[in-house]
């Protein structure tokens, strides 16, 4: 009997002991404290990206003073200086038909087809007037600036080359952090003598296009 | 001439599909650049401010409090995007995000480009208009600055005269003289090629190629931010030829943009 007491109480003690052993054991052990140092990161300023160059295609229609109204398409991009200017360079093709001379007249034609071909360039600034924000879909707000455009370019058509005035207003609608649908109106303006006297021609061009920020 | 024209629309047609393709290419490559690991700072100031968009007018609708640590996703002209620990994410001006500091607890010292950044500029590009030889003309051009008072610059002119049209590539040194001035005069010496197109209206005659030669002085004046004025007279000299070397006068105002 006393045994049997004796041999609980050993085991019982055994079991207490085996039990409370590991944190004893473990007081001798150091252990993982936590590294004090915070995160030591210097930042290059310049490892932000940095999205400020636009690139895109464009097409639409060029109404050509006294020719008829044609299919433009061409490519742009730009340099955002600042959130209210950026610096622009666009070019386009197109082709004028026949004047209305040439149709109503149905004699030969005045020029040759080569020569009907339109390309232009032009540089120039743009100025965002009213920066805004639009809801299109349900409450997220997308950026959207509606900006004024003046430039100055050059334009070869029939066979010749003009100096080029470009003013305009176009709007820019940020769809996500680096796609932007644009549509942009504007006059290409240039001193023309092919038909006798210099005159001032007019030449509107509506367009829309896509462009990337990068 | 026609096959001129013809040449420069199918070169130009090819380069507009080019573009389009490329395009693809170049928005997959700036997407596979946004993983990598964000550069990230803590704030110090009482808060920074948070606006929905990158612009002055554009609402306040989050703050991120002293000693939270933001992301910093993309930088648009003066504004960067920042992701706070919660995930909001909005825009900061550059000036404010220059005051958060590293994980040295060094200011990051970003800012928007000032004085300074005028007179520290590595880069130029403007678009200059004017008068050459009593023609109009448009010039575009580059530059680099090596050190503080030299550059060198790239310039592609076009001129459009009555009796010949022109296009001209000039490469020059340019010298300015005080380069902490806002008012900075330069002086300029270079070379190119021309090319002259006489009108085909008149008679019939082939276009030249000639080298020119070129000195000039002028005045760069820094405007706002990263954009400056620039006005500049140059003398060419463009070597023909014929018996006489033609002389031209070249007045010229732009407008610039640098970093």
């Amino acid at each position: 009997m006393e045994n049997r007491h004796k041999r609980v109480l050993l085991t019982a003690s055994l079991v207490a002991a085996l039990l409370g052993a590991a944190p004893v054991a473990g007081q001798g052990v150091p252990t993982d404290v936590i590294d004090p140092q915070v995160e030591r990161r210097d930042i290059d300023p310049a490892a932000i990206d940095s999205e400020n160059i636009e690139v895109g295609i464009y097409a639409g229609m060029l109404s050509i003073q006294d020719f008829n109204s044609e299919l433009v398409y061409g490519l742009r991009a730009a340099w955002h200086i600042s959130e209210d200017i950026f610096l622009e360079a666009s070019y386009g093709l197109s082709e004028g038909d026949l004047t209305s001379f040439e149709k109503l007249s149905g004699g030969a034609p005045l020029f040759e087809d080569a020569e009907r071909d339109y390309e232009f360039y032009n540089l120039g600034f743009g100025w965002n007037a009213l920066p805004g924000e639009i809801f299109l879909f349900g409450g997220r707000a997308l950026k959207s600036d509606l900006y004024l455009f003046a430039g100055a370019g050059s334009t070869e058509f029939l066979d010749d080359r003009w100096f080029t005035a470009s003013v305009g207003v176009g709007y820019r609608l940020l769809l996500n952090d680096w796609l932007a649908w644009r549509i942009d109106v504007r006059d290409h303006l240039f001193d023309r003598d092919t038909f006798g006297d210099s005159e001032i021609t007019n030449n509107i061009e509506l367009s829309s296009g896509f462009t990337v920020f990068f | 001439m026609t096959c001129r024209v013809q040449w420069c629309g199918l070169f130009g047609k090819g380069c507009v599909a080019l573009c389009l393709l490329t395009l693809g290419l170049l928005v997959q490559a700036a997407r596979a650049g946004a993983d990598d690991e964000l550069p990230a700072s803590w704030v110090v100031d009482p808060y920074v401010e948070m606006r929905t968009q990158p612009g002055r007018g554009y609402p306040i609708f989050y703050i991120a409090e002293r000693g939270e640590r933001i992301e910093l996703l993309r930088r648009r002209t003066d504004w960067i995007e920042v992701r706070t620990e919660r995930g909001v994410e909005g825009w900061v001006h550059v000036d404010e995000v220059g005051r958060t500091v590293d994980g040295a607890g060094e200011p990051l010292g970003i800012r928007s480009p000032g004085r300074e950044a005028f007179t520290e500029r590595r880069w130029e590009f403007g678009i200059l208009v004017g008068d050459y030889g009593s023609t109009d003309a448009l010039t575009a051009y580059g530059g680099w600055h090596f050190t503080r008072n030299l550059s060198l610059e790239l310039a592609a002119t076009e001129n459009f005269g009555d009796a010949s049209d022109g296009r001209m590539l000039t490469g020059s040194v340019v010298h300015q003289l005080f380069p902490d001035w806002r008012y900075s005069p330069f002086v300029t010496i270079g070379g190119g090629v021309r090319e002259t197109d006489p009108r085909a209206t008149l008679v019939t005659v082939e276009d030249r190629v000639d080298n020119t030669a070129s000195v000039g002085a002028g005045i760069r004046v820094h405007l706002y931010k990263r954009l400056m004025l620039r006005l500049q007279y140059k003398h060419y000299v463009v070597m023909t030829d014929r018996d006489d070397d033609e002389e031209v006068d070249e007045w010229k105002i732009g407008i610039s943009a640098f970093y």
